[in-house]
């Protein structure tokens, strides 16, 4: 099981869950089971090409994906995913 | 108190005037209360208007739709999120910390707007998840353009408390 933290503004996918868990052999397979329990949420993530889009980091455990393996980040059991919007302010 | 090298004050002061009437963005690194770092990063938003940026347009809409209206019209910086994360990666390698968070306000006064205070109390709870230290936050006002005003703020739930810091 893969523990996933959501972001506020992305909670109105999730019916208003800060965590929900999810499974998937690597980060892609992740968002890809995400996306069938709360659809929508791919689209936020990554663009028409499947890239992370730029406004969102992905931290597996503490560590952000783009210093891994990307999407081919391998995940296992019990680790922990934050979806981390970039820092914005008006 | 947080100590600021006169020289990095001048760099943010520039970084904010080259990107008007954008808002610019930065984080700051150092130790021990002392900045040592300065990052700029690149604004999602402050590109849209750029000639090669039509690749941006795409997330900065999808970003905006997730914001109320008035939320929308109040939001002027977004990070780049690849560039966010190489500078925290960068001050790993060097053993320095995050100190603070920088962005200009163009037109309006060196405090935080509603957007900026419900950001940073989003990002509190998260960073403390990810093991990232507690940043201040620091707005360059170019209101008076001659005599631009930093200034530099505690933000944690939902609040905004004025803090010090001293030139060196």
């Amino acid at each position: 099981m893969i523990k996933v933290r959501i972001p506020t503004p992305l909670r109105p996918l999730t019916r208003g869950q800060g965590e929900v868990e999810t499974k998937g052999g690597s980060v892609a397979e992740m968002i890809d089971h995400l996306e069938g329990m709360h659809p929508g949420l791919k689209a936020r993530l990554c663009d028409e090409k499947g890239e992370l889009r730029r406004f969102v980091n992905v931290y597996v455990n503490e560590e952000d994906i783009r210093f891994l393996k990307g999407k081919d980040t391998v995940l296992k059991d019990g680790d922990e995913v934050s979806i981390v919007p970039a820092i914005a302010g008006g | 108190m947080l100590k600021i090298p006169q020289d990095i004050l001048d760099a943010m002061v520039s970084h904010a005037r080259e990107l008007a009437p954008h808002e610019c963005c930065g984080l700051l690194g150092g130790s021990d209360d002392l900045v040592t770092q300065l990052y700029r990063i690149k604004n999602v938003v402050a590109l849209e208007g750029a000639e090669t940026v039509t690749h941006f347009d795409e997330s900065k809409v999808a970003h905006l739709q997730l914001l109320s209206p008035e939320e929308r019209a109040e939001i002027a910086f977004v990070m780049d999120a690849h560039e966010q994360a190489l500078a925290l990666k960068d001050m790993r390698a060097k053993g320095i910390r995050l100190q603070a968070v920088y962005h200009s306000h163009p037109v309006s006064p060196a405090r935080p707007s509603l957007t900026d205070i419900k950001n940073a109390t989003e990002f509190d709870v998260i960073r403390e998840k990810l093991n990232l230290p507690k940043p201040l936050y620091l707005i360059i006002s170019l209101q008076d353009r001659v005599n631009p005003d930093l200034r530099v703020y505690t933000i944690q739930n939902h609040q905004a408390v004025s803090a010090e810091f001293r030139a060196v």
